[in-house]
C-alpha cells in the first residue's frame, strides 16, 4: 500500500510540474527517434544531453534519462525490423525475424509487436521494480558472483550455438571467431597486451558496437547494393497492418517466458538488456514445436527479443538505485546526472531523496505505456521511411552507421573496424555462418573471459568449487546439456536446425 | 622487503603529511595567484579539447568534468571532453600525443601514466614529454569490510582470519599487473605474512557488488570512490594505509598502528598540455588550470571525493617532482617484484 501511495505522489509531482511534463515527453520522443535512426542510438542522445542535466534539477535529469533509457530500447527495434539495423546490441535478435518479416510485407505487424511487447515488458519490470527494489538487489548481488555469470554466459553461448547457423560447426565457428575477436586488447585481469600488433589503438580491444553496425547495417547494404547490380532487388512492401489481440494471446507463454529472462538478467550488474535479449529469442527457439520457422520471419521471435530487452530495463535501474551499481552504458551515464547534482546513487537515495525515486518510478511506468500510445503512432509514420528509393537511403545509412560507430570512445578505429566487419558479413552470410553469432561471441566473450578468470580466482582454480554453488552448477549442467544436444542433433537428426538467414 | 630502496619517496610522503589537514576554502592553494590573466595573442580564440582515457562516469571522467566546469567558469572560455577510454589510459594518452602541440588540446591522466613508464621507459613520461598544468587529486587507499560480517571487525581480526584460511580469503582489487594496487597489497602481505587471493575487477561497480554481496572478504579501494556505501553504512574501513590518521577517519589504524613499515603509493589525477606547446600559451593554462582548481565548484567536489582529506594540489614543478618520485619508487618495487623494467 505504502509502494502504491508513493506512486500516486510521484505521478502527482511529475505531471503537477508543467517543466516535467516537457522533459518527460520530450524524452519518451527523443529515446523512440533517437533509438530509431539508422546508426545512431539512445546512447548518442544520452552523451548529448549529459552535460545539459547539470542545469536541470535532479528529479527531472535523472528521469529525462530513465525515460530515454525506456523509449530507447524500443525504438532500435524500428530499425532492426525495416532495414535489418538493430539500433543498439539489444536489438539485434529482433532482426532475426523482424526483417525476414519487413521483405514478407509484414513490417507493420512486426512493428506492432515491438510496440506491444516492449510496452508489455517494460510496464511488468517497472511495477516489480517500485514493489521490491531493495530485496531484489540484495539477492541479486549475493546470489549471483562472477562464478553464475560465468555459467550464465556459458549457458547463453550454448544455447544461441545451437540455433544461430545453418549448421551445428558453422554455428559453434560464428560463436567462435566472437569470442577470438574479444581477447583483443588488454587482457581483464592482468592487463596483458593482446593481439595488439604494436598498434596502441587496439589496446582498447574490438568494440561491439561498431562490429554490430559492420555486420548488420554495412554488409546489409552490401547485399541490397548486390542485388541491385544483379536486378534481384525488391523494395520492402509497406504494411501497417498491426498484430491482432488474439496474435498475441496466443504468444503468452513466450511473453511470460521473456519478462522472467529479462528481469532476471537485467539486475545482474554489467549484464543488462543485451544478454537478455538474445536469451529470450534463444529459449523461444529452444521452446518451440516449430523452430525451423525461426529466423525466417516468425512473429514470437520479435515478441521475445523485445519482451526481453525491455523487461531489462525496470530491472537494471534496481542494482542502480538500491545500490549505486550501474548495469550498463546508459545507467552509468545516469551516475554521471545523480553526481552532478552531489548525489550518489545507492541505499541513501531511498531514505535521502524518496521524493526523487518515486517521480523516477512513476515516469518510467508511464514512458512504457507511452510506447504503446506514441509508438504506434510514430509507427506510422517511421514505416515510411521504407518509401525511400535504396540509392538515397543506402548512404544515409552509411554516414550516420559511420558517425555512430565514431561516436562511441572516438576512435577512427572504430569505423575501420565497422566497415571491415561489414566486408567479413557480406561473405560470411551467403555462406551460412552467423554473424549474430559472432556479435554475440564477442560481447559475451568480453564478460564471460572477465569472470571466468574472476571466477577460477574465487575458487582458488579448483573447478571443484562450481559443485558448492548450485546456480552456477546448474547453469553450467544446463549449458552442457544444451551443447550435447546440439552434438546429437548434429549427427544424427540432420536438417533438424533452423537455418537463420537474417542473421 | 627492502624498504630502504624506497627512501626516494621519503621526500613525497613528509610533505603529504606535513600538508595532511582539511583544507579550507578560504585558504586555498592558488589563492595568490591573478584573478585574471591576459591571453596571448588571443589564445585560446576557440574551445579547448580535454582528452580524458577513461570513460566518463569513473573517476578521471568525474574530476575532467569538475576541473572543464571550474576552469570554463572562470575564463570564459569552453572545454569539450573527448573520452577515449581503452588499454588502461594507453590509447588516450597515444591520440593525445598524435594531436597538434598548438595549446589547444590539454590531457587528463591518472598516475597510470607514471607506473606505465616505470615498467616501460618508451611509454610518455608525464613530467617530461609532457608539461603537467596542475595536479588537482591525490588520495589514499585503504582496506573495507562489510558491515554485519561477523567473521572479523578490525584490521587486527581481519588479518588473524586470514591467516586461519590458508590462502583462501579473498580481496577485490584492480589487479593490473605492476598497478598501484597490487604493489600495495604486496607491501601489505609481506609485511603481515598473510596469504590472499586477490580477484580482478577492472570496473567499480562490480568490484563494489562482490564485497556488498558478500562474494569476497575485503575490498581495497579509494575512500572518494565508496563513499556512498560508507555513508549508507554497509562498508567499513579496517586500515587506511597512510602513515597517520586522517581525521575523517580517526578511529581507522594507519599503517604505524597496524605495524606495517611500507611508504603509501597514492593515486593521483592531474592535467597536462604537450611539450611542444608554445611557452606563452602554457603559461595561460597553467594559470588557468591551477586558479581553477581554487574555483569553490572544484573545491566542492573535491570535497565530495575526501580529496581534501592530503592536500590534492601540485602546480607545474610539485607536479613533476611527485612524478619523478613516483616512477623512481615504482621502478624499484617493480625490480623487487622480478619485473621486467624496460
Amino acid at each position: 500500500m505504502d509502494a502504491f501511495n508513493n506512486f500516486l505522489t510521484g505521478t502527482i509531482t511529475l505531471f503537477s510540474d508543467p517543466m516535467g511534463v516537457l522533459i518527460f515527453f520530450g524524452g519518451v520522443i527523443g529515446g523512440m527517434l533517437f533509438g530509431a535512426i539508422p546508426g545512431v542510438s539512445m546512447l548518442t542522445l544520452a552523451a548529448i544531453l549529459l552535460p545539459f542535466t547539470a542545469h536541470l534539477s535532479p528529479e527531472h535529469g535523472i528521469m529525462l534519462f530513465s525515460v530515454i533509457y525506456c523509449t530507447g530500447v524500443y525504438g532500435g527495434a524500428i530499425t532492426a525490423i525495416l532495414f535489418n539495423i538493430p539500433g543498439a546490441p539489444e536489438n539485434a535478435p529482433t532482426a532475426f525475424d523482424g526483417y525476414p518479416m519487413t521483405l514478407k510485407g509484414q513490417a507493420g505487424k512486426a512493428v506492432g509487436a515491438a510496440v506491444m511487447c516492449s510496452a508489455l515488458g517494460g510496464t511488468v519490470s517497472t511495477i516489480i521494480m517500485m514493489l521490491a527494489t531493495a530485496a531484489i538487489a540484495d539477492w541479486a548481488i549475493s546470489a549471483f558472483g562472477p562464478p553464475e555469470i560465468f555459467a550464465l554466459v556459458f549457458f547463453g553461448l550454448a544455447v544461441a550455438a545451437s540455433v544461430g547457423a545453418k549448421t551445428f560447426w558453422k554455428g559453434w565457428l560464428s560463436i567462435l571467431a566472437g569470442l577470438m575477436v574479444a581477447v583483443v586488447g588488454l587482457d581483464p585481469v592482468g592487463g596483458i597486451e593482446r593481439y595488439d600488433f604494436e598498434m596502441p589503438y587496439l589496446l582498447a580491444g574490438i568494440h561491439f558496437i561498431p562490429t554490430i553496425l559492420g555486420f548488420f547495417a554495412v554488409s546489409e547494404i552490401f547485399v541490397q547494393v548486390e542485388k541491385k547490380v544483379k536486378g534481384d532487388f525488391v523494395a520492402p512492401k509497406i504494411s501497417v497492418d498491426f498484430p491482432s489481440l488474439s496474435e498475441l494471446i496466443a504468444h503468452k507463454f513466450a511473453v511470460i517466458r521473456s519478462i522472467v529472462i529479462g528481469f532476471f538478467c537485467g539486475i545482474l550488474p554489467g549484464i543488462g538488456a543485451t544478454l537478455a535479449a538474445f536469451m529470450g529469442y534463444n529459449e523461444a527457439v529452444r521452446w518451440s514445436k516449430t523452430p525451423e520457422e525461426f529466423g525466417k520471419g516468425k512473429l514470437e521471435g520479435v515478441i521475445s527479443s523485445e519482451t526481453a530487452n525491455n523487461a531489462a530495463t525496470g530491472a537494471a535501474m534496481i542494482p542502480l538505485l538500491a545500490l549505486g551499481l550501474p548495469g550498463g552504458a546508459l545507467t552509468a551515464m545516469m551516475v554521471g546526472v545523480f553526481q552532478m547534482h552531489d548525489m550518489e546513487p545507492g541505499p541513501l537515495v531511498f531514505i535521502n531523496s524518496a521524493d526523487l525515486v518515486w517521480v523516477v518510478f512513476a515516469a518510467m511506468f508511464f514512458a512504457n505505456i507511452s510506447i504503446l500510445f506514441i509508438g504506434f503512432l510514430e509507427t506510422k509514420t517511421i514505416i515510411n521511411l521504407l518509401r525511400i528509393p535504396f540509392q538515397f537511403l543506402a548512404p544515409m545509412i552509411l554516414l550516420l552507421a559511420t558517425v555512430g560507430a565514431y561516436a562511441v570512445r572516438g576512435l577512427t578505429i572504430d569505423v575501420i573496424v565497422m566497415f571491415l566487419a561489414g566486408v567479413i558479413g557480406f561473405f560470411l552470410r551467403r555462406s551460412g555462418y552467423s554473424v549474430a553469432g559472432i556479435v554475440l561471441g564477442l560481447i559475451l566473450g568480453k564478460i564471460g573471459e572477465q569472470t571466468f578468470a574472476q571466477a577460477m580466482q574465487m575458487l582458488h582454480f579448483e573447478w571443484s568449487g562450481y559443485l558448492d554453488r548450485p546456480i552456477a552448477f546448474g547453469l553450467l549442467v544446463a549449458g552442457v546439456l544444451t551443447l550435447c544436444g546440439s552434438i546429437y542433433g548434429a549427427f544424427f537428426k540432420k536438417n533438424r536446425r533452423p537455418p537463420i538467414t537474417s542473421g | 622487503m627492502k624498504l630502504k630502496k624506497y627512501i626516494a619517496s621519503i621526500g613525497v610522503v613528509f610533505a603529504t603529511m606535513a600538508l595532511s589537514a582539511n583544507i579550507a576554502y578560504a585558504a586555498c592553494a592558488t589563492d595568490g595567484l591573478a584573478s585574471s590573466q591576459a591571453k596571448p595573442d588571443g589564445f585560446p580564440a576557440r574551445a579547448l579539447t580535454m582528452v580524458v582515457p577513461y570513460g566518463p562516469a569513473g573517476g578521471s571522467g568525474q574530476v575532467a568534468q569538475g576541473m572543464a566546469t571550474a576552469v570554463s567558469d572562470l575564463t570564459g572560455v569552453s572545454i569539450n571532453r573527448d573520452h577515449k577510454p581503452g588499454g588502461s589510459g594507453t590509447v588516450g594518452m597515444t591520440a593525445f600525443m598524435a594531436m597538434p602541440a598548438d595549446g589547444y588540446t590539454v590531457l587528463e591522466h591518472i598516475d597510470d601514466a607514471s607506473s606505465a613508464h616505470a615498467l616501460d621507459s618508451s611509454k610518455p613520461n608525464p613530467a617530461v614529454d609532457l608539461i603537467p598544468l596542475v595536479t588537482s587529486q591525490i588520495t589514499f587507499s585503504q582496506v573495507y569490510m562489510r558491515v554485519g560480517d561477523d567473521r572479523f571487525n578490525d584490521w587486527d581480526s581481519f588479518v588473524k582470519w586470514v591467516k586461519a584460511q590458508n590462502g583462501r580469503a579473498t580481496i577485490a582489487n584492480v589487479s593490473k599487473e605492476g598497478s598501484m594496487e597490487r604493489v600495495t597489497m604486496k607491501f601489505i602481505t609481506d609485511a603481515t605474512g598473510m596469504k590472499i587471493q586477490q580477484i580482478s575487477f577492472d570496473k567499480g561497480a562490480p568490484r563494489y557488488g562482490a564485497l556488498a554481496g558478500g562474494q569476497v572478504d575485503a575490498l581495497f579501494e579509494q575512500p572518494g570512490d565508496v563513499r556512498k556505501f560508507l555513508d549508507a553504512g554497509k562498508f567499513k574501513p579496517i586500515l587506511t594505509i597512510l602513515k597517520e590518521r586522517p581525521s575523517v577517519f580517526a578511529d581507522v589504524p594507519s599503517l604505524t598502528d597496524a605495524g606495517l613499515d611500507f611508504d603509501p603509493l597514492f593515486r593521483f589525477r592531474g592535467f597536462y598540455v604537450h611539450k611542444d606547446a608554445p611557452a606563452d600559451r602554457v603559461k595561460w593554462l597553467q594559470w588557468a588550470f591551477q586558479k581553477g582548481f581554487c574555483q569553490p565548484s572544484y573545491q566542492k567536489f573535491n570535497d565530495s571525493k575526501y580529496m581534501t582529506l592530503i592536500e590534492s594540489y601540485r602546480d607545474t614543478a610539485g607536479s613533476r617532482k611527485l612524478i619523478d618520485t613516483t616512477v623512481a619508487q615504482y621502478r624499484e618495487v617493480y625490480k623487487d617484484m622480478g619485473l621486467e623494467v624496460k
